[in-house]
Parts: C-alpha cells; structure tokens; sequence
C-alpha cells in the first residue's frame, strides 16, 4: 500500500508545479489585460504595407 | 499598390450600398450623416475631424482600421479634460507621465479613455506606421493605458501628444491622480492568486477524504493517517495564506468596537482548524480540513465577485480633475505654460476656446462668450466684455480671451463653492450600517450564547463531549452563505443597472436606494437636455432660398442661439422631409451655401450682412425693426428681418429629455418628488409634471443643499438628481446623489451614482429593483438561516460529522448564490432593464 503514496507524492509535486506556475503568471500581469493580446495576434498576421505602399494624400 | 486599389474598389461598393438604404453614415465614426456630409475618396464623412483622421490613416496603410469592428472612429469632441498639446513640454507634467529616459529612449504611460474596440487597439499599437520615431506601443485594454516607447531626439512628447489627438485618441492628464488611482480598481492580483491556491487546496483535500466519505476500510492506520497529515499540510495555505483577509477584517472591526460579518467568519475558521487538528492529534476522526477549505474558497469567492462588480469608475473627484492642470501666462509677448497653482494676482492668462476659466479673473482682451454648464447646467453661454469679471468654472466658447487674474487660485469663487459642499464625502452621509453587519452582530451574539449553551448542557453529562459540541456549533454556525447572499445579490444589482445605463460606486448604494422615499430634482441639465431645442418659426413662413440665406448669415455669428438656427437650418442631401421633421430646410439639389458678405455683428443686437443680393439681420426684436412678442419661461426669440422687411422669428424652448413626465411620474409610487431650480421660473414642459408645490424657484446652491436637509430632518431619505456642480451640495447631503451625464467623460460632481443621460426614464425600474433586491436578499438570509439552524441541531446533538459538514456548507452556499442571482436577474427583466437601448 506505501505505493500509494509515492504516486500521491509525484501527483502533488506536479500540481504544485501548475500552481506555482498559475501564481508566476497571475504576478507577471498576464492576467491583466485580456482584450488587447487576442487583437494584437490578429493585426500582426497582416503584411506590413506601411513605408512602400503610402499613397498620395488626395485621390 | 494593394492599399490603393482597396481603398478605390471596396468603398464604392460601400457608396453603392448606403446610397439605396437612403442613409448616410460616417465612414469614420458610423454616426447618421444628416447634413452636408462631406465626400472623400468615395466615402462619406460626417465633419473635418473624421475625414482628417481617415486621411491620416490611408496615408499609412492603416485601412485595416476600418475592417476590424463596424464603427471604430471616434468623433472629436472637446472637452474641459482635453489638455493642451504644449503643457507636455512642462517638466512637471512629463516627469508625472515619463516612466523611463535613456540615451534618448522614451517610455512614457498615457491615459486614453477612448479606446473602446479591437480598432482602437489595432490603431494605436501600429503608431510606429505612423511615426517613424515611435519604437513600440502597446495597450493596456483594461485601464485604458498606453505605454509608448520613442525616440525623444527625433519627437519629443508634446508631438507625440498631438498626434494622439489628431487621430482622436486624446490622452487625459488629470492631476496625476489617474495613475495610482486606477490600479485600485479592479479585481487586485493578489485576490486570485488567493482564490487559486485555496482552489488548489479544497480541491486536493477533497480528494483525500473521500476513503472517508466512502466509508473506506479503516483497517489500515497507516494508510489514514497518511491522508489525514496530506489534508493537514494542505490545510496550512489556506489558513496562513487564502485567509489572511478575513481575520485582519474581522480584527479591524473588533478594534473600532464593531462587529461585522468577518468575525463571525473569523470564529467559524479558528473553530474548524483547531477542532481538525485536535481530531487528527488525537486520532478521534478526520477533520474538517474538507469543510475549512470550501469554507474559504467560496468566501473568496463572494470577495472576487465583490471586487469584479466594483464600478472601475473614480467617482470621488477633485477640483483639479476638472480645471486644466497648466494655463498659459502671457507675459509681455511670450506665452508660457504655469500650473494653476502659481498663479498670481494681476498675471494675464489665455483662454482658448472650448477650455475652462481655471481661476477668477477680469476680462482683459477679447468677447468672452461664457458657457457655465459646469456650474449650474444652463448651457446657453453668457456675453462678457473687456472689463467684466469672469469666475472660475466657465468654459469659454469662441476665440481666445485675455485674463487678468483677480485672486489666485486657492481663493477662487469655484473653489470655495466646492470646497463648501465637498469637503469629506463618505463621512458627512448620514449612517446607515450595512445591513448585513447588523444581521451579523445579532448573528454572532446567538452563535455564541448557543455554543455556551449547549457547552453547559453537556458538562453537566459528559464531559468529554464539551469540546466537540462548542466546536461544532461554531464550525456549523459559520455564516457563510450569509456573507455570499449580500455581495452576490447586490454585486449582481449593480452588474444590471450599469448595462442599463445607471452606474454605482458602490453595493452600499444599491441597499441605501431600496430606501428613499423623497427624490429631488434639478431642471437644467438634469431634466432639461443640455443642447436640444425645440423649434418653430412665427410670421410668414419663409422659403427656402429665404432659410438658406438666414442660415449663410448665422453660421457666421457667435452667438450660441445663432449655432443653433444656423445647425436647424441647415442644408440636407436627402429629399425626406420626413426623415428630419427637426430641420426645417430641405432642398434636394443645391448643396452650395452661399457666402454672407459685409457681415457685422454687433453684441447684445444681433448680426447682420449681405446674403445673394439681399440684406439679412438676426437679432433682437429692436434690431430687426420686429415688435417684441410675448415670451414664454424658458423661452427664447430669434428675429428675422430679410431685405429690410421683419419676417418673424424663430421660437426656441430647450426641451425636456424623454420620458422626463413619465419617469417623475413613476417615481411618485416610492416617493415625493421635488423639482429644485436655480432660475427664476420653469419651462411648462416641465412644470406640468409637478404639483405646483413641489417646484421650488430661484435655489442657490446652499438652498437646495438645505432643501434636502430639511426634508432628512423630516425623516425623509432623500434621492438627489442633478448635474452641475451647483448640485454638488446637494448630491453630498441626500442619501443617494446621482449625477445625470450625458457623454462619459462629462464634468460630473462626486457623487454615488452616474445615469446615463440618455437612460432618465428608467429611474423608477431602477430604484424598483434596488427595492426587489433588498427583499431577495432578505429571503436569502431566510435561507442560509435554515441550513444554520438545521446544521446547529446536528452540532449540539454531537452528531456533526465530518461528511454532514463537507455537505452541508458547500450546499448552502450554493443554493443562496443561485437563488439572488436567479432572482435579481428575474426581476431586472420584469422591470424591463434587461437591454442596454
């Protein structure tokens, strides 16, 4: 029956790893904003077109 | 390539489109294009500043603007909190806002209240496309932050500043005050870090005793002991970490001799840990340690809920919030920019348009043309010539004005008014303990006498069983579900009336609504729209050409009742004369205004010129050879004289907001309604919805302040409605002050509620609700009070068993949470204030 432990053991080790990832995560800010990261993935896929296609100012 | 062919090829499929659903809308902003709208590279535009931006925005490649959301732009419009470009260059200001300045890199951190959509974000993360010298900006959705990092030697801040602007993001600087105070707001990171690991830990525990729910062969010591030492080594987090909040809360309560709801939680947890601990110790049973991390993991939950609910909104304002932090002083011919503060007896300061008088003073050069909304809520500006006084709080409308200050800041009119009636907000209310502290200091009292209760009955039987019962009785008795009921139900309140246009500070104010019964009004600005008048002509009534002509002549004038007939009279694109019943000119074909020459205006008459050969005077009845008719309250007459012959005039009354008469009405079935104004008389519109005892004239501010006085001194609870800051005594001194606002970052003094302008009429649902949810929470506190005393007689009878605990308490809480949100939500749609339109 000791083997029980010794899974108990590895499975709170590695819970105890997501929870202190969660904790890191949770103080690096990466909680705070959950708007502007899902549109900033969807701009930057776009090709930059910026300095070689300007325009003229009136058409 | 690609950019330009877009841009021709698509928006003429969008002009295609508009033109057959007869509408026009902005390109830029999505409002309605109702007059001349302006056509540019195929698209319309409702003003300058739209088509300025899009041109922008072309010119780099931004177009994707466009295809993110439906209506991104936002519309320029200026207010008091738009701070001038050059006061960036001031050191004081940029060190305020410069995070970080090396080697000619710049982080600075701005406020851009704007942002409202994944446009937004797009835009203002791709500035670098705009300004080569910027290196990176990245948005902060959530505190509507701006971080931008830039190469100071090429642009400095104040440019930076400009350009925000002129694509209509224009950063707030107010006082300093939003960077610390924003990050209050807001649910605080180390509440989930809380909640997770007190998540982790219930989970975990729960896990370890179920051999023990499942009544598992207990034949192996070894094995339970084993989970017993697991569950108590993930019980120490929660004790020493998760809960940490409620024990300082309970503590800070008991040494201001107060008992809130945290003591008796705190009791609660004390109890269930050391009766878990002395039960493991001593080999009698398992623990609690199940229970204890429910326990905590829903409370903090009912704390989150608390703090996400919470209205990110400062509604606690300073002075400084409002007036503009910098004025530019002119001394001899240079302008520099000084802080209000400086200011000095006898300095010269500049006015410009469409900004805030920041101190008292003489008006020294120029047509001040006064806008006091601020202070008392009549919009109409007021004339002031050189040598007139101007007070603080005044928002000049037209061109620059010279001042020369009167008394320095800390002196002025507007400080002391505020300062009279402002001075400690929350304090000065009258005391109206929550009502869950109530029910938990009588709470705490029966838990307690129940424990010595059933302590002494059995000392006297057995003593062994002392301990067991007292700890159960306060392990049971914890009032969990009662702490979740209120923050839940109100919290949930607050969630609907802000989607419905009214916003709280704070849960408190939802309980103190439920019990007004006597609401007070201002008129101007609060039941009265602030710039929406109503219109008719009297005379003979003119032609078209005639209206165009008045129209050429008006838009030239400064006067305000003049922008208003020059905006009605304005000419349309659309043939629908039913579309616009408001406008009083529509001519399908000729778009062409024509120019008014030898235009001559004269001050306090009216305005004159040459329009299409023909002579036009707008003014007074003596300027246009008219004769003065009758006028009603709140009444304004525009006369018309064309080629020398008096036409008649326009009829201009400022119009009530919509519903006004049915909301004053509706609210009549909780309370006694008040109209208090500061003019001399009141617009029929409205007077017909009060008895005539019910209106009071002529109210200063002091007197509406002492109006609500008298009326709590009756024994009334007093809801206040009003807008300008000659309400803010009034809005400190009732029970509940809400403050009407019509664009989010209006000028709106302290107060505890914010309603959206647009949204008067559901007042009475409002406070409704806030009265159905006092009952809910009532009924829930029935609730959590049956499973208290169905869970005492387990406990005093010694038959508290782990399991029955690891039940009950989870069980509970959930019913209780279930039951107000399911409730409030039902009776928020019964009232109708389900949809935000």
């Amino acid at each position: 029956m000791g083997i029980i432990f010794l899974l108990i053991g590895a499975s709170t080790v590695v819970a105890v790893i997501f929870l202190t990832a969660f904790v890191w995560a949770m103080r690096s800010g990466q909680y705070d904003d959950d708007r502007s990261p899902a549109v900033r993935i969807l701009g930057d896929q776009r090709p930059d077109q910026s300095k070689t296609t300007n325009i003229p100012k009136t058409s | 390539m690609f950019v330009s062919q877009r841009s021709v090829a698509l928006p003429h499929i969008r002009g295609v489109e508009q033109r057959t659903a007869e509408k026009y809308t902005c390109y830029h902003c999505g409002d309605a294009c109702l007059e001349d709208a302006l056509r540019f590279d195929h698209k319309d535009f409702c003003c300058p500043g739209c088509k300025a931006v899009y041109g922008l925005l072309q010119e780099s490649g931004l177009c994707d603007y466009y295809a993110l959301t439906e209506r991104p732009g936002v519309k320029e419009e200026q207010d008091a909190t738009t701070v001038r470009a050059e006061l960036f260059d001031l050191p004081e200001v940029r060190d305020k806002l410069v995070e970080y300045s090396e080697d000619g890199i710049t982080r600075v951190t701005l406020h851009v209240p704007q942002m409202h959509c994944s446009s937004c974000i797009w835009l203002l993360e791709n500035l670098q496309r705009i300004e080569p010298a910027i290196v990176r900006s990245r948005v902060r959705f959530t505190s509507k932050d701006l971080s931008i990092t830039f190469r100071e030697e090429h642009f400095s801040l104040r440019q930076l500043v400009e350009l925000l602007r002129r694509i209509g993001y224009a950063p707030l600087l107010s006082g300093g005050a939003h960077s610390e105070g924003k990050r209050g707001a807001g649910v605080p990171r180390m509440l989930y870090i809380k909640l997770g690991v007190a998540g982790f830990a219930f989970g975990n525990i729960m896990l370890f005793s179920f051999p023990d729910y499942l009544g598992a062969d207990t034949s192996d010591p070894q094995l339970m002991k084993g989970f017993q030492f697991l569950n108590f080594m993930f019980s120490l987090p929660v004790i020493f970490f998760s809960s940490t909040g409620f024990f300082t809360s309970a503590w800070t309560g008991l040494r201001n001799r107060m008992v809130n709801i945290d003591v008796p939680i705190a009791l609660g947890i004390i109890a269930l840990f050391a009766r878990s601990v002395w039960d493991v110790t001593t080999g009698h049973g398992p623990g609690y340690f199940d229970s204890l991390g429910g326990l905590i993991f829903f409370l903090l939950l009912g704390r989150w809920y608390q703090a996400y609910t919470y209205q990110a909104m400062s509604f606690d304002r300073s002075l400084n919030d409002f007036l503009p932090l910098v004025v530019l002083r002119k001394r001899g011919s240079k302008e520099e920019p000084v802080s209000v503060g400086d200011l000095q007896q006898g300095d010269h300061i500049i006015v410009r348009d469409q900004e805030l008088v920041p101190v008292d003073g003489l008006l020294h050069m120029g047509t001040g043309n006064i806008d006091n909304s601020f202070i008392t809520g009549e919009p109409l500006p007021v004339r002031r010539n050189v040598g007139d006084t101007i007070r603080a709080g005044g928002r000049q409308r037209g061109a620059a004005i010279e001042l020369e200050v009167l008394r320095p800041f800390e002196q002025s009119h507007l400080k002391r008014l505020w300062e009279e009636h402002s001075g400690s907000s929350t304090a000065q209310r009258p005391a109206m303990p929550k009502m869950i502290d109530q029910v938990a200091q009588r709470f705490t009292v029966a838990v307690i006498l129940i424990s010595v209760a059933a302590g002494s009955y059995w000392a006297g039987r057995d003593m062994d069983m002392v301990w067991p019962v007292v700890t159960a009785v306060l392990i049971v008795a914890c009032p969990c579900a009662l702490a979740l009921s209120m923050p839940f139900a109100y919290g949930h309140t607050m969630r609907l009336l802000g989607k419905a246009g009214l916003f709280l500070r704070d849960s408190a104010v939802v309980e103190r609504m439920a019990h007004i019964d006597a609401v007070v009004f201002d008129k101007t600005g609060t039941l009265t729209a602030r710039e929406a008048y109503e219109l008719h002509f009297e005379g003979s009534p003119l032609r078209p050409d005639e209206m165009r002509r008045v129209h050429a002549l008006a838009r030239n004038s400064m006067h305000p009742l003049s922008a208003v007939l020059a905006g009605r009279l304005r000419p349309r694109k659309n043939a629908d004369p039913a579309s616009a019943p408001s406008t009083h000119w529509v001519d399908v074909q000729d778009l062409m205004i024509p120019t008014a020459i030898e235009v001559h205006e004269t001050p306090g008459r009216g305005i004159e010129g040459m329009v299409e050969g023909l002579g036009v005077r707008i003014g007074s009845a003596a300027f246009t050879d008219g004769t003065e008719a009758l006028r009603e309250a709140g009444e304004a007459h525009v006369h018309i004289a064309i080629g020398g012959m008096h036409r008649g005039y326009y009829v201009m009354r400022k119009r009530a907001r919509t519903g006004m008469a049915d909301m004053v009405e509706g609210m009549r079935r909780f309370a006694t309604p008040w109209l208090l104004t500061g003019d001399a008389t009141v617009d029929p519109e409205v007077q017909r919805a009060f008895h005539s005892e019910e209106v009071r004239t002529g109210c200063t501010p002091p007197d509406k302040a002492g109006h609500v006085r008298h009326l709590q001194e009756q024994g009334h609870r007093v809801l206040m409605v009003g807008d300008g800051l000659n309400d803010a005594g009034a809005l400190q001194q009732s029970d509940v002050g809400i403050s009407v606002s019509e664009t989010s970052a209006a000028l709106t003094p302290a107060s505890d509620a914010i309603l959206d302008a647009r949204h008067l009429q559901r007042l009475p649902s409002a406070v409704q609700l806030t009265r159905r949810a006092r009952r809910i929470v009532i009924a829930s506190l029935a609730i959590s009070l049956t499973y208290n005393i169905a869970g005492v007689s387990f406990a005093v009878a010694g038959e508290l068993t782990p399991l029955i605990a690891a039940i009950l308490m989870p069980l509970s809480s959930v019913t209780v949470v279930g039951f107000v949100t399911l409730a409030v939500t039902i009776a928020a749609g019964r009232l109708g204030l389900h949809n935000r339109t």
